[in-house]
């Protein structure tokens, strides 16, 4: 059981505002097929950012694999078969069918496993011989192993912020990765995107990040998951569709950032200093 | 039973303190610092409600009136707003040698010793006088609700109406002497007042305070440029007179005054001579109540309740001594200034500073034990009320201690989780592999799963079967091995107690830095919390203390289930010395606590370095049975908590802890560790032997 998207390659360049350098780290670690590692907190794009790369890679090549990113979101149930692939069941007996890893590396594509460190340890650890020289994946079941397509790379990310204490990665599969850290955008960027995204107007955007800006400084005291830029981006949608600047932020980000209600009373109270009635 | 009014007293009581907690979260959304929220009902004396720099202050009822369209949620939201935006747009972040784009600068080049702070030197450059001091607050006030009304829009109705509200809570000018008058016109133009009863001989220094103060709404704006207008408002007010009144006045608007800058009209070289000791006797400034008063902050002082009068002379000896002892390259005892009680006040965190060690509570009367039976009720949601074992009665004393749960203060310099980590790392390694090693291992097959690593033979052959047999087969053809997950949930609880102050031997690894028993506690607990993170144990992290049976405190660092965040370790740093140790009620507390948590292996640690011990606690038997009465509570607390399916653990470091909890406690419940400065590597390896038990 996975949750895995394949995307075709991408007709358009996926929007992406970069923050730092982190095209330039990214496309040089590709050159050198360095594994990456994206650490951030939620929603502050980095898998835009992988799509964005994939399609920068991928999107004017004619010998790009047809689906040029192939994305893994992880859980704790994901299994070593669910990455590699496993036996299915037919009636004529039984048929193997390639897990998400096996066929990026079969076909050169970008495999992005998307909050790594929900992965059980045992899991990850098939990903060793992929993330050194070797560039290789044995596959126990078929009894053979693998060399991965030179166009392969592995991507993987998770979030510090909830994830760092309870779940690490084991320091044997993170000195495979060259680490990428993602914050979110500054004010100014962050209304380019949620202009971009949502349709909505600049004024409100800016106003909109503002509001992001300040709440994130309940994330510090751990009062709340402070709002995500793809959050204020829904909000930011709702906003064009008609709905009021106060009851898209009551419904978009005050009723997703908490149950507490004293914290979204003290959310309410930031939305309505930063948004007239 | 409980009453109708004291139902609805408690109900009041709970609103009230949900307000405040919401608030303190919209101050913190709006600077990222903490503060707590304290309520006063008389406003007569507003120095005495200064804000510091972790308290607010603010009137229980908020002052409505009849004209001002506000509601109380209004006016509170208002008030908390100006409070956080003097955080966040650098009120105390003053830096006198910085230049600003508004004013040409008249502060002199030279403002002093640059290694005190620029707000400890701001008072000497207006003679160390109170009003000077004001008239920057006043100043800041403006450049604040400005900038706040263009970066707030949806305030800026509600702050209208608050100022407008404000303004008829104004004094009448015409009353007041000249000096006063000036100031009252400075203060009604910040609150967005367009006029003022004036004599006509006060239109022209009006005139020019205006045209000063005007450019504080200006977005470039800065603190340094609230200084730059202040030292030119203050040279108007010192030539105006402290006394009498115009008989005649008329009304002045603002608006037909030329306030166009003229620098050339100020000269603020003999400004402090002009200005020292030269407030006038007298109201000549009037507190505006949404706002907050300038107290002892102002002047870089972090917490004081003395006023700003009080405070202002001593910080100018302070700083006079430091400055001699600087220019006399030679040790010069500090000069910390002094509160209303005669205090010493405490500035910073001066590590080598003498650890706070407060004095016990003071003897309760002659009849001590007259409310003894009374029940306790819990007052708000926080509260909890719990009953207290007595050992010569045999008995329980039902609802007879009150615990109050709070939230640990967040510091963040004097403790420092990596300083700990650093110091002990080498046993987290350790701890995490023998945790590792206890970790319930091995898998957990399931057979005829829906997802799975492997095909299941038999299931298989099934579903083959029923395909030929024209049957729909079942999709669980599946084995699924699964790794067992911990379980495991541990509580633990720190002495608070004033005891816990008391200084350590000095480091040889560390010289000069001075530790004391709740340093180490809390390095104890940052080890073992790194460890517990890395193999995924749960666990809760707590402080208690108290002053008698009615207020015993536990001080949540990181609640059960709670993930871990920086603010942890801040939290974990706020914590300090206070009071007594009453253990039993925290036992009992945390026993609940844990009870509501869905863990197989539930683990409670107590923390204390001696007896426990509390100005109530068996006193009623005379002094020689309070130890019996106290550690008798602790071992039934103890023995409850084994009731409901927790382990707990007494851990002490009072080398004579044997001598009292032997006599009372199982002896597997408790450790006593003979060297204290052994506590972090003992509760490590203590942890690892308790958990690989259970």
């Amino acid at each position: 059981m996975t949750m895995t998207s394949s995307a075709p390659a991408a007709t358009e360049e996926p929007f992406y505002l970069p923050v730092h350098d982190e095209v330039e780290l990214f496309t040089a670690a590709y050159e050198q097929r360095i594994p990456v590692l994206l650490k951030g907190p939620t929603g502050c794009g980095k898998t835009r950012f992988v799509e964005h790369m994939a399609w920068r890679i991928f999107g004017r090549r004619d010998d790009a694999p047809d689906q040029p990113l192939v994305t893994v979101t992880c859980h704790d149930d994901i299994t070593s078969a669910d990455l590699v692939g496993r036996y299915l069941l037919s009636g004529e007996g039984t048929t193997w069918l390639d897990g998400p890893l096996t066929q990026a590396a079969r076909t050169g594509a970008i495999c992005y496993l998307d909050e790594v460190v929900e992965a059980r340890k045992d899991t990850t650890v098939i990903l060793h011989s992929l993330t050194d020289h070797r560039r290789t994946l044995p596959i126990e079941r078929l009894g053979e192993t693998i060399e991965a397509h030179d166009d392969f790379l592995l991507v993987v990310s998770y979030n510090p912020g909830y994830q760092a204490s309870a779940k690490d990665l084991k320091p044997s599969t993170r000195q495979r990765f060259m680490a990428i850290e993602f914050t979110y955008p500054e004010r100014d960027l962050e209304t380019r995107i949620i202009t971009h995204e949502s349709g909505v107007d600049e004024a409100t955007a800016r106003n909109l990040a503002f509001l992001g800006e300040q709440l994130r400084r309940l994330d510090e005291a751990g009062v709340i998951e402070g709002p995500s830029t793809r959050l204020l981006v829904h909000v930011g949608g709702l906003i064009t569709r008609g709905i009021s600047p106060r009851r898209a932020c009551d419904v978009g980000l005050v009723q997703a950032l908490s149950d507490d209600p004293d914290v979204q009373e003290a959310v309410t109270q930031v939305v309505e200093a930063v948004f007239a009635a | 039973m409980t009453s109708l009014r004291e139902t609805a007293e408690l109900e009041v009581a709970a609103a009230e303190d949900r307000t405040r907690h919401s608030l303190a979260l919209y101050y913190r959304a709006l600077c990222g610092e903490v503060c707590s929220l304290v309520p006063y009902d008389d406003g007569s004396s507003p120095w005495e409600h200064a804000d510091t720099e972790t308290t607010v202050w603010l009137p229980r009822e908020a002052p409505l009136d009849d004209h001002a369209e506000f509601t109380a949620d209004d006016w509170y939201q208002v008030a908390m707003t100006h409070r956080a935006m003097h955080r966040t747009l650098g009120t105390f972040e003053l830096d006198l040698d910085k230049d600003e784009p508004l004013f040409a600068r008249m502060r002199p080049h030279d403002t002093g010793d640059p290694e005190v702070s620029s707000l400890q030197r701001l008072a000497a450059l207006f003679g160390d006088s109170v009003l000077g001091v004001h008239i920057f607050a006043t100043c800041e006030d403006l450049r604040i609700d400005a900038v706040t009304d263009r970066l707030l829009p949806g305030l800026v109705r509600p702050a209208k109406a608050v100022h407008h509200g404000a303004l008829h809570e104004r004094p009448q000018p015409a009353t007041l002497f000249p000096r006063a008058a000036a100031i009252e016109a400075l203060v009604r133009y910040s609150l967005g007042g367009s006029l003022v009863w004036a004599a006509t001989e006060m239109h022209e220094p009006i005139a020019r305070i205006l045209s000063v103060a005007q450019q504080l709404r200006d977005p470039r704006a800065t603190v340094e440029s609230s200084v730059e207008a202040a030292l030119r408002i203050c040279d108007v007010l010192a030539g105006l007179a402290t006394h009498g009144a115009f008989r005649s006045t008329h009304e002045l608007r603002f608006a037909d005054l030329d306030t166009t800058p003229d620098d050339s009209s100020f000269d603020v070289s003999t400004l402090a001579e002009r200005l020292a000791g030269a407030e006038g006797f007298g109201g000549w400034y009037h507190p505006v109540a949404y706002r907050d008063w300038p107290g002892p902050r102002y002047v870089g002082a972090p917490a004081s309740d003395a006023s700003l009068e009080a405070f202002l002379p001593q910080i100018a000896q302070a700083s006079t001594t430091l400055s001699r002892g600087k220019d006399d390259d030679e040790e010069t005892p500090s000069q910390q200034p002094h509160g209303r009680d005669g205090a010493a006040v405490m500035s910073g965190s001066d590590p080598s500073a003498a650890p706070d060690v407060r004095p016990l509570l003071p003897f309760i009367g002659d009849e001590p034990w007259a409310d003894l039976e009374t029940p306790m009720t819990s007052r708000a949601p926080n509260e909890f009320v719990y009953r207290e074992w007595d050992c010569y009665a045999g008995t329980y004393r039902p609802a007879f201690t009150r615990v109050r749960v709070l939230a640990a203060p967040i510091k963040r310099a004097d403790h420092s989780h990596y300083r700990a980590l650093a110091r002990y790392g080498h046993l987290v390694g350790r701890l995490v592999r023998e945790l590792e090693r206890v970790r319930p291992d091995g898998r957990t097959i399931t057979r005829r799963a829906p997802h799975g690593d492997d095909l299941d033979l038999d299931a298989c052959i099934d579903a083959a079967i029923d395909l030929r047999a024209g049957v729909e087969p079942s999709d669980r053809i599946f084995t699924d091995l699964r790794q067992r997950h911990r379980d495991v949930a541990v509580a633990f609880a720190l002495d608070l107690s004033g005891s816990t102050a008391v200084v350590l031997p000095p480091d040889p690894e560390s010289p000069g830095t001075v530790r004391n028993i709740l340093d180490l506690q809390r390095d104890a607990v940052s080890l073992v919390a790194q460890a517990l993170d890395r193999v995924g144990d749960d666990y809760g992290i707590y402080g208690f203390s108290g002053s008698g049976r009615d207020d015993v405190r536990l001080s949540v660092v990181k609640d059960v289930e709670e993930r871990t965040t920086p603010a942890v370790w801040h939290r974990l740093g706020g914590l300090t010395p206070d009071h007594t140790t009453r253990i039993a009620p925290a036992i009992r507390h945390l026993t609940e606590r844990l009870r509501d948590v869905d863990a197989a292996t539930k683990i409670m640690f107590v923390i204390s370095d001696g007896r426990p011990f509390d100005i109530d606690y068996g006193q009623q038997y005379g002094e020689q049975a309070m130890l019996g009465y106290s550690v008798g509570d602790t071992a039934k607390a103890l023995s409850e908590a084994r009731e409901a399916g927790v382990n707990p653990y007494l851990v002490t470091v009072d080398p004579d802890g044997a001598d009292y909890l032997s006599t009372a406690c199982d002896p597997g419940s408790y450790h006593v560790i003979a060297d204290t400065l052994d506590l972090p590597e003992a509760l490590a390896t203590l942890y690892t032997s308790v958990r690989g038990t259970r």
